[in-house]
């Protein structure tokens, strides 16, 4: 028997965030929603009464590329807490960012049942290989000499080389993955878009794309998409939205 | 005066470039996979445009069917999806 844990990243104050989990609601319970909290301290404790990790670790705090952002603390947070009595019956974790939606009420069924047929561990939106590529992130990466090394230290893999992007937000794992990428020693710099598919990929997991699933995600802002639109195309899930719509699913 | 740069000259700069660039097609499928302008720099190439960041290129030498002494065309292609195996534990 499949259960998902549901992790939201937000940063959001007390009004915002109540009217988000209002809208998961919708697609599932509240006891499968975990709230990953990257804002201040103060606004912490203020927040409603759901299940909820405070993820103090700086480097989710920087510039997203040029800094290297990271999502390490979200990971370790998140596994601290699936590892507390009584959270072992989730076998799967969705990681969503506060700004990417359900739209559909049956997303956990859909996302469980997209990983079998794909065989995986993880699935990702706009998941490729990026090494030895014209990527931006992998060449800026390529000017740390410990980058490469650093694959091929933890790699189980024949081809150490291999590196691979996605976007994070919306990505889906199995219990072993999430919880193995989380133990990982991040011991280098990496952007979150490569460091979470390649270490889960160099420990031995089949990481995949969501194919066409991910019709509705984009990495960044785009004229007229909505949580409407997304919904006539047969998405899942919709990001970026900016502001949590009223309406529920 | 960034913000200057930023606002006015940038999309200006992007625009002329943008204008003077090709099509980038992949070798082996001849799909269109990009649009930037190249311009030979110092013994190499440079990739400019606007949506240059978000490829992902892989450069590839085209086979040709004419024994030439004197010209080669480099192209671009893409790695295929992502699609390994899990690796069994010990």
């Amino acid at each position: 028997m499949s259960r998902v844990l549901n992790v939201i990243l937000s940063h959001q104050p007390r009004v915002d965030l109540e009217r988000l989990l209002e809208w998961w609601s919708s697609c599932t319970a509240a006891e499968n929603l975990l709230v990953s909290y990257g804002g201040t301290e103060e606004e912490f404790e203020k927040l409603p009464d759901v299940s909820r990790v405070f993820v103090s670790d700086p480097q989710l705090r920087v510039d997203k590329v040029r800094e290297k952002q990271s999502y390490a603390g979200v990971w370790r947070a998140a596994a601290q807490w699936l590892a507390e009595k009584g959270n072992e019956s989730f076998t799967h974790v969705y990681f969503a960012e506060f700004d990417h939606l359900p739209i559909v009420p049956d997303l956990a069924a859909k996302l469980v049942e997209r990983m079998e047929e794909e065989q995986a561990d993880t699935l990702g939106h706009h998941l490729r290989r990026i090494d030895g590529t014209s990527n931006v992130h992998y060449l800026y990466h390529l000017s740390d000499p410990g980058f490469m090394e650093f694959w091929r230290r933890i790699s189980m893999r024949s081809n150490k080389q291999v590196v691979l992007g996605m976007l994070s937000t919306g990505s889906f794992w199995t219990r072993k993955a999430f919880m193995e990428v989380a133990v990982q020693q991040q011991e280098i710099l990496v952007y979150l878009e490569i460091y979470l598919p390649t270490v889960a990929h160099h420990l031995g997991f089949r990481v995949r794309d969501f194919r066409d699933q991910s019709r509705c995600v984009f990495p960044v802002l785009v004229q007229g998409l909505s949580v409407d639109g997304a919904r006539q195309k047969g998405c899942w899930t919709v990001h970026p939205i900016k502001k949590c719509p009223l309406v529920q699913v | 005066m960034k913000d200057y740069k930023q606002l006015l000259l940038r999309p200006l700069f992007v625009g002329m470039i943008n204008l003077l660039s090709s099509n980038i097609r992949d070798v082996d499928t001849g799909e269109c996979i990009g649009r930037a302008l190249l311009i030979p720099w110092r013994g190499r190439i440079l990739i400019l445009g606007a949506g240059v960041a978000g490829y992902a290129l892989v450069p590839k030498f085209c086979a040709q069917k004419r024994l030439t002494f004197w010209k080669c065309e480099l192209g671009f292609t893409r790695h295929p999806a992502p699609d390994y195996p899990r690796e069994p534990r010990s």
